[in-house]
């Protein structure tokens, strides 16, 4: 197709809507397209110019609904910009729309939203899942309604939908993108990221977002970051030779439950990193197997806790109580709007957090927790060669590795009709976590790239995680990923 | 947390302080038939800063209409993140210094939780686990007794409701949700409501003396929880009951006293008292239950993640503790040193706790204390005191006016008394230049003044002095023979006379002595 002459700008756009409003409506990747998609207060100067890119919707954007997927939020709109989108505007992206994502952000399949699941662009007629709780922005990218897509990681929100829609997904350290504006689900572990269909845009995108935000009181100073850049690794990106990289595999991740397939392209992708000169390095993180309980304590009883904000009585779902209840008791004026108001998923989450911080359960629960937590911690500084600069402890280990890798979920995207039995469902999603959690838990930068196809032919991803602070190593390794694999 | 219920059972250790520092209570106080009593209070102090505790809005000081002072955080709206305003940082580090706490080099923040309309969040940030400050005390002048202080902690405040009956309806004003509380815990040391009245009058004091909070009851700047017990003397602590939104020294009194007969009553009745929450009603002066202790709430207290610890070097505490103003006990110290009464003392502290409190931290200016010092410079203490409590405070009340609406300047009131002194304007017309200058406020000097109402002193040896003594005299002959006939006390009518006549500036005793002369010289 020519590319038309400026004066047509409009009804190429117009056009282009058509198009994304059709493809759409067979993925369910956006809930909110705006009428007029033409760029507001961007800059044709910026780093991003005339990009387009969706937004996760439970990131804040004036002039659009922000409904977190959620029956609470349904008809809610957020008075002010995320200062992660005001940096996408001022760095003249386009911002297309509002993504799909399990409510607030707890699921792994996408099939939690008010808004209905999202279907895996791939293969449309096969129905299955785009993964969560990102999976609207990994669809859009995916179906190539947009050059890239905002997404938030938790405990492996970004990179599993990236594994499952065969795009690129960063969850970058946490405190480096601003969470002024993203709507807190686990505030110690949400982390906004990026998904895009290759590394050079994710990186583009999350280069213009990398600014300290003074409103994001977690927020890693400019010196942390400074301090944190002096160690990462970008030698090879000129020579092309990873001569002298350690490359991490973490043997603790490979669970009975994952699945052969995605195995393989992994071992044929360590075998090309070996032969670019990369020493492959077995290596224990011995706290994994409690990382998954630890991660769901955690971010449940945080999630309790932001979520108590939605009680009816400012914005969102008011359900009158019902005539004949006393509404003297505040429990009656509440309960019924923030029963019907929050899905199966939610509500689940909310009574685990509320127990686990009750004052009988909060040492064994919570405490606990937060122990392993630091053991978590402990396990990643133990294996990286360069030091956590956010640890006071943490020193230069040069029998350490400078990236893990392992895949990033435990199969290829599973069909969104299976596993009728809800209990065995649940337990499923939870595992396909397992993979992604620990370095939500340690705060570490994670990229998920695709690798290849699976035995079924779907798309499977691998994750590169590394030290605090260290997307451009996990970034630069995933580009000479990209090299050998289409040199292969 | 001054609306919403403490966790009595997670809180007790609070207050199982033994209480053998009562033991000097021996003779015990008659009006608790042997009992003795056991009172900790709990003071929630308004943070007299711009901003509130974590949002960039403005506080509601003066008050502005309902919810117009509200930021997106402030009304929980989804995305909004906290950020500590270090202005309160500083005044809960002072507020701490000046109750001889010791300030944290490390504390943190945890959220309280539990559903109330004014609540937005739907918790509160306190400081559950590790506060600002902990231990220190506070001397009560008057009862000599030395309350511990348990520890400081910042806290948000919440909005507020109000309930219209006849609508049936809430309303919910935001202007006060998020501005920054500190939460002063005490021992439970005091003995007395008399004590607790104490106690709260002191701690205003300072709270206002280190600019940290008006300390006002009556406004709501400061709010006590009270909890009450009582016990035979040397048995163990009795339970103790929370009394709940007092609104004023007086009526935190009432209800001590209301709270110790009602378990005098059941104790001796052979009944137990139950540990409780409990209101007080003013009109009937007694309390009432709230809250039994097995239903108090859960508050499920998280650390919040949000917010990082708060960690304070030894330096910044070290810069705020040099940088402390002259704390109450102090100034009584001082003032007693130069030889004021304990009277005087106590008048001239009253009065100067109610000067202006400054904002973010900024000393209060045109206290009381301030004025004497800066007139009692170079001058006898004693005097200057004099001048100040009989002479301007008394022309103040009759012209019902506090001592923030004195128009007087220091430097007049200097000069003033130094011509009284040197007797260069008598006493009475002194006192009639001060009523002068509050009348008409000026720069002028008293000397300026005097000379304007020609009120400078006459010379003894004046010669209108003798002139007035004469007409007098002449136009009273039935005194002067009184007089000579040995009634030497109705001079002083001749005297006040003369004295009319000079309009003050004759001297009383100069004019008696020389009437005296005048008339015995006649006489001979």
């Amino acid at each position: 197709m020519r590319v038309p002459p400026i004066r047509c700008v409009q009804t190429s756009t117009r056009i282009h809507q058509t198009l994304v409003e059709s493809r759409n409506a067979r993925i369910n990747a956006f809930v909110h397209l705006p009428n007029d998609p033409s760029p507001r207060l961007t800059s044709i100067d910026g780093p991003l110019p005339g990009m387009t890119v969706a937004v996760k919707d439970n990131i804040c954007t004036s002039g659009m609904p922000t409904t977190c997927s959620s029956l609470m939020l349904k008809e809610f709109s957020s008075p002010y910009d995320a200062t992660v989108v005001k940096l996408l505007r001022s760095a003249g992206a386009q911002i297309v729309g509002k993504t799909n994502c399990d409510e607030f952000g707890m699921g792994s399949l996408n099939k939690y939203s008010v808004h209905g699941p999202v279907i895996n662009p791939f293969g449309e007629s096969e129905g299955r899942s785009a993964g969560g709780s990102s999976g609207g922005s990994a669809a859009a990218v995916a179906a190539g309604l947009c050059d890239a897509a905002l997404g938030t990681d938790t405990g492996g929100s970004i990179r599993l939908p990236a594994s499952y829609c065969g795009v690129v997904g960063l969850k970058p350290s946490y405190g480096l993108l601003s969470r002024w504006g993203v709507v807190s689900f686990a505030d110690s572990l949400d982390c906004v990221g990026v998904l895009a269909k290759d590394i050079e845009s994710a990186e583009s995108v999350f280069d213009s977002l990398n600014i300290h935000d003074p409103r994001d009181p977690t927020a890693a100073t400019q010196r942390i970051r400074e301090k944190a850049s002096k160690s990462v690794l970008s030698d090879f990106l000129d020579s092309g030779s990873l001569s002298g990289i350690r490359i991490g595999v973490p043997t603790d991740y490979f669970p009975e439950e994952l699945h052969p397939s995605v195995v393989n392209p992994l071992r044929t992708l360590l075998i090309d990193l070996r032969m670019h000169g990369a020493s492959i390095v077995p290596v224990s993180l011995p706290s994994t197997p409690y990382a998954l309980s630890a991660y769901y304590v955690i971010a449940s009883a945080e999630a309790s806790s932001n979520l108590a904000r939605y009680d009816g009585v400012q914005y969102g779902l008011h359900v009158e109580t019902p005539s004949g209840s006393d509404k003297r008791k505040l429990a009656n004026v509440y309960s019924h709007s923030r029963s019907r108001g929050f899905g199966s998923e939610v509500k689940r989450r909310i009574l685990l957090g509320a127990y686990a911080l009750t004052a009988d359960a909060f040492d064994n629960y919570f405490l606990q927790a937060q122990r392993v937590r630091s053991l978590v911690r402990r396990d990643f500084n133990r294996v990286f060669r360069a030091p956590n600069v956010l640890s006071a402890h943490s020193e230069t280990n040069q029998a350490g590795v400078d990236v893990l890798i392992h895949p990033s979920a435990i199969r290829t995207a599973p069909r969104l009709d299976e596993g009728v039995a809800e209990s065995k469902s649940t337990l499923d999603s939870y595992l396909q976590d397992v993979l992604t959690v620990p370095a939500s838990l340690a705060g570490l930068p994670a990229l998920s790239v695709p690798v290849g196809l699976g035995e079924d032919g779907w798309p499977v991803g691998v994750s590169l995680v590394g030290q605090w602070g260290h997307e451009k190593t996990i970034l630069n390794l995933g580009k000479v990923l990209g090299v050998s694999k289409s040199s292969s | 947390m001054h609306r919403c219920m403490l966790s009595l059972a997670r809180q007790s250790s609070r207050w199982s302080r033994s209480h053998s520092t009562l033991a000097e209570n021996a003779s015990g106080d008659p009006r608790w038939f042997g009992w003795q009593v056991v009172v900790g209070i709990e003071a929630h102090a308004q943070i007299k800063s711009r901003k509130k505790l974590f949002s960039d809005s403005w506080t509601n000081d003066p008050p502005q209409p309902p919810s117009t002072r509200v930021s997106a955080f402030d009304a929980s709206f989804p995305g909004t993140l906290p950020r500590l305003n270090s202005t309160c940082v500083a005044l809960g580090v002072r507020t701490a210094l000046a109750l001889n706490s010791n300030v944290q080099r490390r504390s943190t923040f945890d959220r309280k939780h539990y559903f109330y309309k004014d609540l937005p969040a739907g918790y509160q940030i306190t400081q559950h686990y590790a506060p600002i400050s902990l231990g220190g005390y506070l001397m009560l002048a008057n009862c000599m007794r030395k309350v511990g202080i348990k520890q400081i902690q910042l806290e948000q405040d919440t909005g507020k409701s109000t309930f219209d009956v006849h609508l049936g309806k809430s309303s919910i004003d935001l202007n006060r949700a998020g501005t920054a509380l500190l939460e002063i815990v005490s021992d439970p040391d005091m003995s007395s409501p008399e004590e607790a009245g104490e106690y709260v009058r002191t701690l205003q004091a300072v709270l206002r003396s280190v600019a940290a909070s008006d300390g006002n009851m009556e406004q709501g700047s400061l709010r006590c929880d009270v909890n009450v017990s009582i016990n035979k003397k040397g048995e163990p602590a009795g339970t103790r009951c929370e009394i709940k939104n007092l609104n004023s020294v007086k009526n935190m009194q009432v209800a001590i006293a209301s709270e110790v007969f009602r378990h005098i009553e059941i104790l001796t009745s052979g009944q137990e008292v139950k540990q409780e929450t409990r209101g007080f009603d003013e009109e009937k002066a007694e309390t009432f239950s709230l809250r039994s202790k097995e239903d108090a709430p859960d508050y499920r207290y998280m650390p919040d993640p949000n917010i990082p610890p708060l960690l304070l070097t030894e330096s910044y505490i070290d810069k705020i503790r040099s940088s402390m103003p002259e704390l109450p006990d102090a100034t009584r110290e001082r003032l007693l040193a130069q030889g004021l009464s304990a009277q005087d003392t106590g008048v001239l502290m009253t009065a100067d706790a109610g000067r202006e409190v400054g904002m973010d931290g900024t000393f209060g200016q045109g206290g009381v204390v301030a004025y004497f010092d800066a007139v009692s410079e170079g001058r006898d203490p004693k005097i200057v005191v004099n001048w100040i409590v009989q002479v301007l405070f008394g022309q103040l009340a009759a012209r019902s006016q506090t001592f923030t609406e004195n128009q007087i300047m220091a430097a007049q009131l200097g000069s003033l008394i130094d011509m009284v002194q040197s007797g260069v304007i008598t006493g009475s017309s002194g006192k009639l230049i001060l009523r002068l200058m509050l009348d008409n406020p000026s720069s002028k000097t008293p000397e300026e003044l005097a000379k304007e109402h020609s009120l400078i002193a006459l010379d003894k040896g004046d010669s209108s002095m003798e002139a007035w003594c004469r007409e007098v005299i002449g136009s009273n002959p039935e005194v002067a023979d009184a007089i000579r006939a040995g009634n030497v006390n109705v001079v002083n009518k001749l005297v006040g006379r003369v004295m009319k006549k000079s309009r003050g500036t004759a001297d009383a005793l100069s004019v008696r002595k020389l009437l005296l002369e005048i008339i015995a010289a006649k006489g001979a």
